[in-house]
Formats: structure tokens, C-alpha cells, sequence
């Protein structure tokens, strides 16, 4: 296919999203946050700040939470990405999702699927957190709605559930 | 070896080993930039610095020889291309580099310190407030770079001070820090208590004798001035004396003016100056309190 394509044009970089292989003719140096949203049209992360700071655009690159507006998608052909999309199965909410609603937590949810994928993340790793701990993995997660302690009690509500 | 072409622009060359790179990099010289974390050159656009889709990058992050941390009773090796949750996750268990690991845990935020490099922070040249330039600088540490003409070896001063001028097609390999008896501590203030950039940092190393006398130490100051530099009259005036927190602050307090604190939109100049002597407090108070 390459061989065939015209003299200039784009090199296809192949991308492995959410299991499925992807290809884009996007200039390697495009963050991979516009790649997901504008051509395979997953758009839970968002691109907010484009300079790392608010962690709206996280997603999972081989398994580590990373911002998606900083990886230019030429680097991460050949990783495995996995986006806010693939939290959930088969259209239902992951537990830990089912758990925000039960505990109202979403506010205007332009924070929200960052905060999912960090908190998945964190919780497989940090089964049992303290609010502390909690705290320290939303540094990178910034919410303008300011709903800061009504998310952490709904984690630690989830994760002490037992 | 693989190459993505933009079009009838420049490519991104994805290097596979530590020779490729090199001469991937002479052959694109003198435009071609290395590319690691990506996470300083990928904020270009909002520094509205020139368009860097024009610049030739050779992607080194995937070069496994740059991946390495190896620690020895001599001296800590740490790849270029480690992340700074990397080197935070294996320096975080040794008594003598606490200073070093808290820089590393503590910079930006959790998902930046996972893909941003520790060579790319130092070679960031506009980046004033990196937390590892400091702590190297207390750590007395060197860099190793390589090149066509062969391997090179600089004290991190004089690879901050020159890192502009480098020869182009050069490339930072890894960082060699000595090991020793030696307490270290940093310190930084943010504006808010994480996730964001230090407005002064000082990163402090010191051998202490059991009365508390300091035989040796180094004082090093980040994010104040553009570049990261020790600071030697308040390093000759702590040493062969007691450590004492007071009068290292008073110190600290009398010299601050041989710093010019950097304008910029998160903090003027001046305040910079004026938190060094709590800083300086602080940094000596962790040493103390260290076994």
C-alpha cells in the first residue's frame, strides 16, 4: 500500500486504539488528542489547556495514564492506547463509573473522562487509598467546577466499599 | 528503523538504537533537535515560538540504552531517555539521593513525570524551572554526551552554561552522579502546593560530620535566574561550621541579592529573592533531620 501511495504524500502511522488497529495520515507531530477526537471521533478525552496541566486529555498509553495533547501521535504509533471509551463494556458503566452516578459526583463533565482514566489507573494499583493518597493522583486533574471533595468521597466510598 | 513523513515536510525519524540516532542527527545537522518525552518541544505553539513542524526530530525515547538507571556503590548512571517517574521510583529507596528523587517526584505533575524525559528537561534550554538542573547541581554530578566525533564528558555546570552552543548533532546520553556520604535535600515552592512549576527552588547537599560540622556542601538554586547555578558564597560561608538553620537563613537573606530573580507572569523578580532564605531554612532543617 505505501508503494503505491503518490510521491509527498503522507506516511500512514498505525495506531492500536482501544484494541483495533488505526490508521492516519495525520503529520507525526500532531498531538494524539487530536487524532482520537477529530478522526476516529473518540471524543471523551478533551482537549482543554494543550499544555499538560489540566488532564482532561488522558488517556492510557501501555498501561500509564498520559496527556494525550502532548504525544504526538508519530510516537505513539506501536503503543497501546486505550481511551475513556474503553472503560466502560458493552455500553455499561465500569463500577467505578456506576459509582460517580450513585454518588452524583459529575458536575459540567469536561473534566470527567480524565478523571476516569487517572482514577482507574490509580485504584488498580492503590486498591485501598487514603484521601490523601486520592488527592495526590488527581494532581494533574484539574475540574473548574471545583468539585473536589464530593469526587474523592465517592472514591473512597468505591474503594473501602467492602 | 522507521521514518513518518508530514507530507513534503520534515520527517519525524524514530531512531532504534544509540548509533542510528547519532547519525541521524549529523545527517540532519545543523536543524536537527532530538525528541524524547516530546512533552516541552509538543507546548511550541503557546510559546508561539516558530513552527516546529518545520524542525527535523529524531525520536530517541524508544533506544533502550538510553532507558537505563544502574546503580553501583561509586555512582548512579541514569539514561538520558528515563522518565522522571522512573528515576523517582529507583532513586526513592537510597539514603543519599533523597534530594535527586525528591526533584524527580515532585516536578509538574503524575502524568507528565511519566513520559517526560530527564535529558529532555536539561536540555530544554528555556526552561528555567527545572527541578533536576538543581538537584544535579548539588549532586555534583556530570553528563556524558556523544557525537560523531565521540563520547564527551562535561560537569552539569559547564553543560548548563554551554548546552546552547553544543555542538550540533551532539546528544546527552546519560547522567553520572557520585555516590558518597552525603545528605541531600530540595525544597521548591509552587504557587499551589503540586502540579505546578517551582518559583525558587534550592537543592542542598552536605557531608555532616556527628557534631554537625559540614565539611562539604553544595548549594545549588533553580528557576530563580534562567539557568540553574550554585550558589558559592553562602557554600563558603556554611562550610567547616556548624549547620545551623538560623544562621544559614540570615545568610541566605544577606547574599539573595547576588541573584537577579527572573520576571515572568508567575511571579516577579523580587519575590523569587525574597522566599531563598526560608527555602535555604528548609533544605538545611531536612538535612539535620536526616540519619
Amino acid at each position: 500500500m505505501i508503494a503505491m501511495l503518490p510521491k509527498g504524500a503522507a506516511m500512514p502511522i498505525v495506531l492500536n486504539v482501544n484494541g483495533e488497529d488505526r490508521i492516519t495520515l495525520s503529520d507525526p507531530l500532531t498531538p494524539l488528542i487530536d487524532v482520537l477526537r477529530d478522526e476516529l471521533f473518540l471524543t471523551g478525552a478533551k482537549a482543554v489547556c494543550r499544555e499538560g496541566i489540566c488532564g482532561a486529555c488522558t488517556v492510557m498509553m501501555d498501561d500509564k495514564p498520559v496527556m494525550s495533547c502532548l504525544v504526538p501521535v508519530g510516537i505513539a504509533a506501536g503503543h497501546d492506547i486505550r481511551t475513556a471509551e474503553a472503560l466502560s463494556g458493552e455500553g455499561e458503566p465500569s463500577p467505578l463509573q456506576r459509582a460517580m452516578l450513585d454518588h452524583d459526583v459529575v458536575q459540567c463533565g469536561m473534566c470527567f473522562p480524565g478523571m476516569m482514566v487517572t482514577l482507574t489507573d490509580f485504584l488498580e494499583h492503590t486498591p485501598k487509598p487514603t484521601r490523601e493518597e486520592v488527592k495526590a493522583a488527581l494532581v494533574g486533574n484539574i475540574c473548574r467546577c471545583t468539585g473536589y471533595e464530593r469526587l474523592i468521597d465517592a472514591v473512597l466510598a468505591f474503594a473501602h466499599r467492602d | 528503523m522507521t521514518a513518518s513523513q508530514a507530507g513534503d515536510g520534515q520527517a519525524l525519524y524514530v531512531a532504534t538504537s544509540l548509533g542510528d540516532a547519532v547519525a541521524a542527527l549529523a545527517a540532519r545537522a545543523p536543524h536537527a533537535v532530538p525528541l524524547a518525552g516530546a512533552t516541552w518541544i509538543m507546548r511550541a505553539p503557546i510559546r508561539q515560538e516558530r513552527d516546529h513542524r518545520a524542525i527535523p526530530y529524531v525520536a530517541i525515547g524508544a533506544i533502550d540504552e538510553l532507558r537505563r538507571i544502574d546503580v553501583n556503590d561509586h555512582e548512579i548512571v541514569i539514561g538520558a531517555c528515563t522518565t522522571h517517574a522512573e528515576v523517582a521510583a529507583r532513586l526513592g529507596g537510597l539514603p543519599d539521593c533523597r534530594g535527586l528523587a525528591a526533584a524527580a517526584g515532585n516536578a509538574a505533575n503524575p502524568a507528565i513525570r511519566r513520559i517526560a524525559t530527564i535529558g529532555g528537561n536539561l536540555c530544554a534550554v528555556k526552561f528555567a524551572a527545572s527541578d533536576f538542573a538543581p538537584a544535579l547541581l548539588a549532586a555534583g554530578a556530570r553528563v556524558e554526551l556523544r557525537s560523531p566525533g565521540g563520547m564527551r564528558k562535561l560537569p552539569i555546570e559547564r553543560f548548563l552554561e554551554s548546552r546552547s552552543t553544543l555542538i550540533p548533532g551532539s546528544l546527552l546520553v546519560r547522567l553520572v552522579v557520585p555516590r558518597g556520604q552525603m545528605r541531600s535535600a530540595h525544597v521548591r515552592l509552587p504557587l499551589r502546593k503540586a502540579g505546578d512549576y517551582p518559583v525558587a527552588i534550592v537543592s542542598m547537599a552536605a557531608k555532616l560530620a556527628r557534631d554537625g560540622i559540614a565539611g562539604e556542601i553544595r548549594i545549588a538554586v533553580g528557576s530563580v535566574e534562567p539557568v540553574a547555578r550554585r550558589w558559592p558564597h553562602l557554600e563558603a560561608e556554611l562550610t567547616g561550621r556548624k549547620l545551623d538553620a538560623d544562621r544559614s537563613h540570615a545568610l541566605a537573606a544577606a547574599d539573595a541579592g547576588s541573584f537577579s530573580g527572573r520576571e515572568a507572569v508567575e511571579a516577579p523578580g523580587w519575590y523569587r529573592l525574597q522566599v531563598l532564605p526560608a527555602l535555604v531554612r528548609r533544605a538545611v532543617e531536612i538535612l539535620q533531620a536526616q540519619p
